[in-house]
This record gives C-alpha cells, structure tokens and sequence, in this order.
C-alpha cells in the first residue's frame, strides 16, 4: 500500500513537471528574427522606416504600450491622469529604472526626449507626431506633466510608439545624430552590434526593471529582402520567427508540421490615391464610375489569395471604428453604375488614365487587375512603375492622376485617416480640400469618448464615399511564422515582434 | 622604367578625372527633389531641410563637385542616407564578400576556359574544337539570371541537395558557406568562362603560329611539350592581360547572381543603393567598382611591361 | 602601347594588318553557308523576326488578357505553355516578348553605332587633342562595369523601355567608338588613301568614299554580336525592375515574376529563358558566322 502511494506521488511529480517543462519558460538561447528589410536607422527620434520599430520593441521602452486588444497598458509610466479638458497629462513613472549607460530614468529623462524630438534644429521625424505639446514639467523625480496646446485623444496611442520610446540623455546629448550607430534605451536588451544588410545584434540587459523580461540571451534580426529566402530560412531552422508570409506559401506554410502561422487582422490599409486637381479625375463622376467598376472581392482573391481582407474605409478589423457601415459594407461591382456615371461626367465612352504604382510584385499584379477590369466600360489605364522615393516626390508637387500606395497603419483611428484627408495634410496626397470634412476630424480628436468618435467618424466615411479622393480597396492581414522552438509569443495586431518574454525550447 | 612608371601614371589621371566625372554628374542629373525622395512617408520640412544640407544641395553644381571630389581624394565617401554609416566603412565591409565570391567564380570559370581553350585550339577544326566553340558560345548566351533561377529551381527546390540562398561567413560555418557558393559560382563563372575560353583559343593559335614554335617543333620536342610549355605561357599572357575586364564582368555578374542568391555582397549593395536613391552609397559604389577596375588593368600593364620589355620601349602612338 | 586587351574590344581584329578584302554578295553567301553552325544561326533568327512580325497570327491568344478563374495553370492543351498569375497564357506572352527584345537590341544596338562610329572615325581620323580626350573618356566609360553602370543610368533616366534601351546604347557606345577608331587608324596609312589625297581628294571625300565602306564589316559583326547582349540586357534590366513597364510582355520581367512562384508554377520560369537563350545563342553564331565569312584571316591565323 505504501509503494503504491509513493508510486502515485512519483508518477503526479513525474507528469506535472513534464507538463510544466513546456510551460515554463527557460532562460538562455538565442533568438534569430527574420526580417523583410534591413532596418536603416537605430535612432527612434530620426527613424522613418516602419522596420526600425521592430528592432526599437525590445531596445527602448516607452511610456507606454498596446497588449493584444490594442488597449494602452503602463510600460514606463505606471499611471496616469488627464486634466484640464484633455489637455494636461500627468504620468507617474516607475521607479529604479535604469538605461543601458546607467543613466538613471526619471522625469528630467522625460522632458529631454521630448525636447529632443521638438528641436527644429534636430529636425526630428517625431515632430508632427507631438507638435501639440507646450510644455514639459518636472513635477518630482518621478512625475512629469506633459502639457498640450488642444485636446487630443490619439496622444497615449501616439506614446505607445516611437513618440514615446526614452532614450538615455547622457549618451543623446554625447552622440547627437550619431546616437543612431551606438543606440541606448531603456528596454530589456541592449545593443551590441549592427552590420548592415546581415545582421543586428542584441544582448539582455541584466539590469532592467523587469526581472520576467528577457528570457533569451540574445536576439539577433537579419534582413531577407527575398521573401523566398526568408521562409526557407525558417523552415531551415535557421530562424525562429519571420514576418510577412507572401499570400501564396500560407496554404503550405498552415499544413507544415514544423511550424505555426499567426494569423490576425492588421492595422494598415491599401488603395488607390486620386489626385483630385488634375484631369481627368477632377471630376467627381469619373471617380465614381471608375470605383463603380472595381471588383475588390477579385483583386483580393487573384493577387492575395485570403491573406488580405477586401475593404472599402481606413479602418480595418480590430478598430473600434470597424463596423461603421461606411467603413465596413463593400460596394459591389456594378458596369451599369459605371457607365451611367461616364455619361454624366461628359466621357461616355470611358477615358485614359495613368496609374503609378512602386516596384515589387504585388503592387504590379494588382494594378494590372484592375486594369483588366475598368477596361470594359472604356476607361484605358495606363500602368507606370515608379520608384518609392520619387513617386512621394511627385506626390508632392502633384504630378500624378492616381496611385497605388497604402498606409502600414496605427493603434488609434485618427492616425489611419487624420493627415491623409484634412486641408493641406502632410500625407494628403490627392489635395483634397473640405471644411465639413476637417471639421469633423479635428472634433473626433478632441472627443472623448468612443461612442462620440464613432459619430464623427461615421460622417467623414459617409462624406468620402461620395467624394472618393482615395479608393480604399483591401486591409493586409498581419501573419507571423513560428518556427517549433519559440513560446510565449504574443500576437499583436499592430505587427510589432515584443519578445522580452518569449522563451526558446531546445 | 621609372620613365615608364611615370607616363603611364600620368596617363591613367585623365581617366581617373573623367570617372570621378561620370560619377558625379549620374547623380546629380538624377530627377526629383533628393531629400524628399529618400526620406519617404513621414517627413518634416525641418528633417528635409537639415538632409539638404547634408548632401549639400543648397550649392551650384560646379562647387559641389569640387567640394565632393576634395572629400572623396581625402577617402571620406559621404554617409549612407539610410543609416548614417560612412559609405567606405560599409563598402570594405562588403567587399570580402564579393571578393570570395569573385575568387570561386574565377576558379571555376579558369577550370573550364583553360582546358577547353587549349583543347580546342590544340585540336583545331575537329569535334572537340568545335564542341567547344560551341559550348562557349552557348555559355555566353545564357541569361545568368535564368541559369541561376533554374539552378536554384533544379537543385534546391525540386531536388533538396543544397541551400538556396543566403549567406553566411566562412569563419563562422565553413561547410555552408561553402555549399551556399556553389550555384552562384557556377552561374558566375560559366558566363566568364566562356569568355576566357574563346580568347585563350584565339591566342593559342596564333601563338601556335609562330615561328617560335615552328622551330621548336623543327628541333624534335614533341607536340604536348611546345604547347604547354612553350605556347602556353605566351598565350596566357592576353588572358591575364584582361585581367581588368573579367574584374568589370566579375562585379558586373556580382549584381545580379548576388540578387538572386541573397547574398550581401557588393553587387547586392550595388542594386539594393540604386533602387532606395541611397545617392552617397551609389556614388561610393560605383566609384569603387570603376577605381577597382582601371587600378587593376594598371597593375596589368606594369607587371607585363616589367616582364616584357618589348613594350617598355615602345613609343606610344602619339 | 596597344594592349591585348584591346584586341578583344575590337572584336579580335589586328588593327595593323592590311584592311580587309571586299568580295561579291553571292560569293560572301557562300562562304558564310560553309559553316553550318552560323547557317543554323541565320534560319533561327529570320523564324525570330518573323515571329515578331506576325505575332498576331502565331500567337494563340492575347498576351494582355487576363482570366481570373485560370491562375497558375501547368501546360494544358489550350495553354500549351501554360497560364500565369493573372491567368494569362505563357505562350502567346512569349511570342510577343519577341518584339519587346528584338527592339531593344536594333535601337540600343542603332544608338551605340550611330554615335559611336561617327565619333571613332572623326577621333581616328584626325587624332590630336579631340582623340585624347575622346580616348581617356571611353577608357573612362570602359572602366565601369557593364551592369552597374547601366543600372545606374536607367535609374536616373526612369523606368520604361524606351529610357532602359538609350542607357543600354550609351554603354555600348565606348565599345563602337573604339572599334570604328581602331579601323581608321589602320585605313588611313594605306596606299589607296595616299592616292586618293594626291588625286586632290578632300577629307570628306576620303572618309566616305574610301575608308568607310571598308571598316563597314567589321562594324557589322559588331553590331550583331552587341545586339545580342544588348537583347540580355534588356531582360536584365526588366528583371530587375528597371525596364518594361507591365501589362507589356518581356522575357526579363516575366523571369522577374516567375521567381515568385517558382515551387508552386516553375513554369512560368522555364519559357521565358529559353527563348533568351534561343535568341542570343542564334544572333551570336550568326555574328560569328559572319565575321569568319568577312574575314577569312580569323579563321586560319
């Protein structure tokens, strides 16, 4: 009777630590990231491209962050408080935070980021994102009052990304622009090299306040501009997670064995600009008839297979602004529409259009689809390929009739549709112009509630339905691929790779 | 021979002049507004204003190029507009890479060009000369890019024998970095080959030609003899004499071999600068491959004019 | 100091050596059909153009048509090539890709020999300092690498096919200048020049009565062979982005795409090469042809 009892406690003991083997995580290992280009700049006050962030997750901490629900949780400001109508934010900060320099983080800490990215000097790339704010106070060591010259809602959601990422003032002030080659943050790994176009390399910092953090040892990311090569790598066990699975390897990729697909809705969308003070498509009719003639459900089918959701509004599944119907009901491809609109807009018999769209396969391919299809109502598109850089330079000076370019999107609504459509934005590429329009955007920023924003919002999308200065036409889903040794990765919709607490089995 | 050190030194700055010329003005004519291009989506008019300065722009052209080409004399190659690294920095790093690539890619291609020259002039007129010609010329026809798709199709997707693509050091994984080199060093160096080969075979008859070797033949040795001892040497001497040229198609074939193999060398760089108007990092690149070559044909020439002193005292056309 | 190098720049000719014979087209004709590989060449090249020219009636279906319901589709018998990703059909793509390359290859080729010859025979033919100067700019040109320079020259001027095939002419150009120049140098020291300026004739006259006509062959085989790597270099540039433009067909940007799909519709990348290849494997044994029958001293030296 007694063996048989020691047996029982033996075999419980042997079976809950076999279980708990694989949930619990293990320190040590390195974590090998594929990424789809090679970030340029470490520096999250000068950064542009969207790459950079990845590698910022885990080097800087910021004020703030987003979990899974795309809801603002305490990062490095454990509370805090708006006042004064929206206008007066006050956070609490944590204590006994170190930067990777041993540079204490504290409210002085604070206000030198902010000025750093408010220096016209510097001439950050943050600076629209925080134009608002006034004034920075240091009200003790570990409180700061941020003061905004108007209300504004998206600002937390701003806060959760590089607007809000602390770097260490004593080695900002020491490096300058430079701070970019030798970055010191705040985050749970701290920089040891970069080469480029190989590799990135970052060790755990042993100091950070987070003692659950950094589990792995080390990360290193490396550039695949090669799609292609990124997936073999994976599947290779040479990496362990990747980002950004081309439409067709999704069907392969879900049966393999060897490694899992996360798969949730993104936060970016993808269309159609339409420089609305040019010809031919400064006729509002001709849009419509041109949008009357798009099938979205097929260029999502044909180019993307299901990786893409097809959608009509710059708020994609997983906004709190979804299920406006503006937003959300797609329109159905109607010829009779298209050609009703031709003869009221005076070319009943269609008209040429030159469409620009960047290099790469898929921009390509969706171009020449929609070619395809607003041929048979008569309107003769004419594809162009031009370069990323130039093509937002002739953006700019207005030298385009319509283009093919998207929006990698934000948490908060406002910055998915803000700068793109209010008088003279600066991400307002078709020049639209309407007051009603800007009115309600500057409103849906000073409101506070959801339900009120949803209100303004609803609106605005009624609006642009009718105006169409821009064709929304599908939202990219947001994949991730896990090779078998990563745990405890959490998928979030904004695409960001946060692994300070993933673990590696061997 | 310093006399002739000298002229052929003072020759080659014209050249030079004109290279750094070329690289300047393709830059420059290129259209667009430099700052806005390159700083894409989010972008203020104070960070366009400080990267104007930067690269700058606020200047006339003429100034510009003299300040440029003060800098580039001193090795300061401007800093990549992407990340802020100073362009020589990342194109030496680079630079080992394309290098050990070049070197395989020159083995193989000498491994086929020497035998087959030799064989086919040896053998002149019958079937292996002209299985040779022919396979030449069908070396030089092929799209590398297509031999390269195609190998990587044969070999590593239909039949998993070696990795795809990619890179990684030789220090830091012999065996594969050894595996990843094989198809980009074939597709490299059969298209060099074919070259070396149709010029080594024309070279060797006419060395075969010579009364040189006739009176070698007239004295007794026998066939093999003259030709690998005696013809050989001579008639390698135009293949090592171009030496320059296969360095141009060696970086010209590096551009794309290394697109398709995802491997982060120059040519890479070449391509990736060229499609971002990473402007420094284009002209370092360019410049460097251009400095590269014409060094090379240099060397060449007084290393053959040191061994062959015909040509040290022949009068330049003037 | 003529370097052996230079030997390969201007097609393997010896610039010292007497110029070349002229004979009869008949008797041309036949010494050319001697070589029966170069004759293969030659038959392979007309089927190409003719191809191009009548690609409406070879074709089977319309390059351009898309078909939404037939993406990815193997080899069938009414796609015998099969279908790409947009559902169009691979082999009527490929047949029209014809036009695409062989104009690519005259008008870059056209260019090069348009500013090139003139420019040599002009530099040649008078030396002094427009020579050297035209000679230390073409080394220059020379010294870059093919393809990095081209790219670097279709980038500034944009995408499309018309910019691609002006940078391609511009690189090809050095090569014609060289060759034209080389041919003068070795012309203009002949008797029947002397005679011809002792019989009073002007400079003009001299140029292009007497030595034009006879550097017009080795011209000629350059031509074709640079018409085939100006044919490659097309599709190098479409490959890499810098090129045609889409809906168009070319073999380089159908490669482009191909590599996308290459596990799940290899396909669509076997094609496109082959007909490169068929292509400037018979333009090259057509020069080659060509330059064995003009000039009976490569052959035999």
């Amino acid at each position: 009777m007694k063996r048989a009892v020691l047996f029982g406690i033996i075999a419980v003991l042997i079976v809950t630590s076999v279980t708990f083997a694989g949930a619990a995580p293990r320190r040590g290992g390195t974590l090998r990231v594929g990424l789809n280009a090679d970030p340029p700049n470490m520096d999250p006050h000068q950064s542009t491209a969207a790459v950079d962030r990845q590698v910022f997750q885990n080097l800087f901490d910021k004020l703030v962050d987003l979990n899974q629900d795309l809801e603002i949780v305490p990062m490095l400001a454990t509370s805090w408080t708006i006042s004064d109508g929206g206008r007066t934010y006050t956070f609490r900060l944590r204590p006994n935070v170190v930067f990777h320099d041993g540079t204490a983080f504290n409210a002085e800490a604070v206000k030198y980021n902010f000025e750093r990215m408010l220096d016209r000097s510097f001439g950050s790339n943050r600076f629209g994102e925080v134009n608002l704010v006034t004034g920075v106070t240091v009200v003790d060591d570990l409180t700061v009052r941020i003061a905004l010259e108007k209300a504004y809602s998206p600002f937390l959601a701003v806060l959760s990304d590089r607007a809000g990422m602390m770097v260490s003032p004593t080695a900002a002030r020491r490096l300058g622009r430079d701070f970019a080659r030798e970055p010191v943050g705040a985050g749970p790994y701290k920089f040891v090299e970069k080469r480029p176009q190989e590799r990135i390399v970052l060790e755990r910092f042993d100091r950070h306040w987070d003692r659950t953090a950094g589990n792995v040892e080390r990360i290193i990311y490396r550039p695949f501009t090669d799609e292609n090569a990124r997936l073999a790598n994976l599947r290779a066990d040479e990496l362990d997670i990747i980002d950004q699975l081309p439409a067709r390897d999704v069907p392969a990729v879900r049966t393999d064995a060897k490694t899992r697909l996360l798969e949730r809705s993104g936060l970016g969308w993808q269309g159609m600009w339409i420089n609305v003070t040019a010809a031919p498509l400064n006729n509002k009719a001709l849009r419509q008839a041109l949008n009357a003639a798009i099938d979205r459900r097929t260029i999502a089918r044909v180019v993307f297979g299901e990786t893409v959701t097809p959608g009509n509004g710059p708020f994609p599944p997983g906004m709190f602004t979804h299920n406006i119907p503006a937003n959300s009901r797609l329109p159905e491809r109607n010829l009779d529409l298209a050609r009703q609109k031709l003869r009221e807009g005076g070319q009943p018999n269609g008209f040429a259009l030159t469409l620009k769209v960047t290099p790469g396969r898929e921009p390509q391919q969706v171009a020449q689809v929609i070619q395809s299809m607003v041929t048979e109502v008569g309107i003769r598109v004419n594809i162009e390929i031009v370069e990323f850089g130039t093509l937002l330079a002739q953006h700019d000076a207005g030298r385009f009739e319509a283009s093919l370019l998207g929006w990698s999107g934000r948490p908060d609504p406002d910055a998915n549709i803000y700068g793109f459509f209010v008088t003279g934005g600066a991400l307002n590429n078709s020049k639209y112009s309407n007051s009603r329009v800007d009115t309600l955007l500057d409103a849906a920023r000073i409101l506070t509630t959801a339900e009120q924003r949803r209100r303004a919002y609803t609106e605005i999308m009624t609006i642009l339905n009718d105006d169409l200065p821009y064709l929304f036409l599908y939202w990219p889903k947001e994949y991730k691929t896990l090779g078998p040794k990563l745990q405890g990765f959490v998928h979030v919709p904004d695409g960001m790779m946060r692994l300070r607490h993933v673990w590696l089995n061997p | 021979m310093s006399r002739f050190l000298a002229r052929r030194l003072l020759l080659t700055l014209p050249v030079l002049f004109f290279v750094s010329l070329i690289v300047f003005s393709l830059i420059s004519l290129i259209p667009g507004d430099p700052a806005r291009v390159f700083l894409g989506e989010e972008v203020t008019t104070e960070a366009l204003e400080v990267l104007r300065k930067q690269l700058g722009l606020d200047r006339p052209v003429h100034i510009r190029y003299l300040y440029w080409l003060g800098r580039v004399v001193r090795g300061d190659l401007g800093k990549s507009v992407r990340d802020g690294r100073p362009v020589l920095d990342t194109l030496l790093q680079k630079l080992p890479t394309t290098m050990e690539l070049a070197v395989t890619s020159l083995i193989v291609a000498w491994a086929i060009a020497i035998p087959g020259g030799l064989l086919a002039a040896w053998k002149r007129r019958s079937a292996w000369d002209y299985a040779a010609t022919t396979v030449s010329l069908a070396g030089i026809s092929i799209p590398n890019f297509w031999l390269g798709i195609m190998l990587i199709y044969l070999l590593a997707v239909n039949q998993r024998l070696l990795p795809p693509s990619g890179y990684v050091e030789p220090w830091v994984d012999l065996g594969r970095n050894l595996r990843l080199m094989v198809m980009p060093s074939i597709v490299l160096g059969s298209a060099l080959a074919a070259l070396v080969m149709r010029l080594l075979r024309s070279s060797l008859i006419e060395v075969l030609g010579t009364d040189y070797v006739r009176t070698a033949h007239a004295k007794g040795l026998n066939d093999r003899v003259v030709v690998v001892k005696h013809a050989m040497k001579n008639a390698m001497i135009p293949v090592v004499t171009i030496m320059g040229l296969q360095l141009s198609g060696l970086l010209g074939g590096a551009v794309i071999t290394e697109t398709i193999f995802a491997i982060p060398g120059f040519g890479r760089l070449a391509v990736d600068s060229i499609l971002t108007r990473d402007y420094p990092m284009v002209q370092g690149v360019v410049l460097f491959a251009a400095l590269a070559v014409v060094l090379t044909n240099l060397f060449v020439d007084m290393v053959y004019a040191f061994l062959d002193p015909r040509i040290r005292l022949e009068e330049r056309p003037a | 100091m003529r370097r052996p190098a230079d030997a390969v720049l201007t097609g393997g000719l010896p610039a010292e050596h007497a110029p070349a014979p002229r004979y009869g087209l008949a008797y041309l004709g036949r010494r050319y059909a001697r070589n029966r590989l170069a004759l293969v060449g030659l038959w392979v090249v007309l089927l190409i153009i003719g191809t191009a020219i009548f690609a409406p009636w070879v074709a089977p279906h319309s390059p351009i048509k898309t078909n939404f319901e037939n993406l990815l589709k193997p080899p069938t018998s009414g796609h015998i090539l099969g279908t790409d990703d947009l559902g169009r059909d691979i082999a009527s793509r490929v047949i029209y890709g014809t036009r695409t390359s062989l104009l690519a290859g005259l008008i870059s080729v056209g260019i090069a020999v348009a500013i090139g010859l003139p420019l040599g025979l002009l530099s040649g033919f008078y030396r002094g300092r427009l020579d050297d100067v035209l000679m230390r700019l073409t080394d220059a040109m020379l010294s870059f690498p093919f393809l990095v320079l081209a790219l670097a020259l279709a980038a500034v001027l944009g995408a499309g096919l018309d910019r691609a095939m002006i940078a391609i002419g511009i690189v090809f150009t050095p090569g014609f200048i060289r060759l034209s120049r080389a041919q003068v140098l070795s012309e203009r020291e002949q008797n029947y020049v002397e005679a011809a300026r002792a019989s009073g004739a002007g400079d003009g006259r001299i140029i292009w009565r007497h030595i034009l006509p006879n550097i017009v062959s080795p011209v000629l085989v350059q031509a074709s062979l640079s018409t085939a790597a100006a044919i490659t270099a097309e599709a190098a540039l479409s490959f890499l982005g810098l090129g045609t433009q889409p809906p168009t067909p070319s073999w380089g940007s159908m490669l482009n795409i191909a590599q996308a799909y290459l596990s799940t519709a290899p396909w669509m990348a076997w094609w496109p090469g082959i007909a490169i290849f068929i292509t400037v494997l018979s333009i090259n044994l057509t020069g080659d042809g060509l330059r064995e029958a003009l000039d009976p001293r490569l052959r035999s030296v």
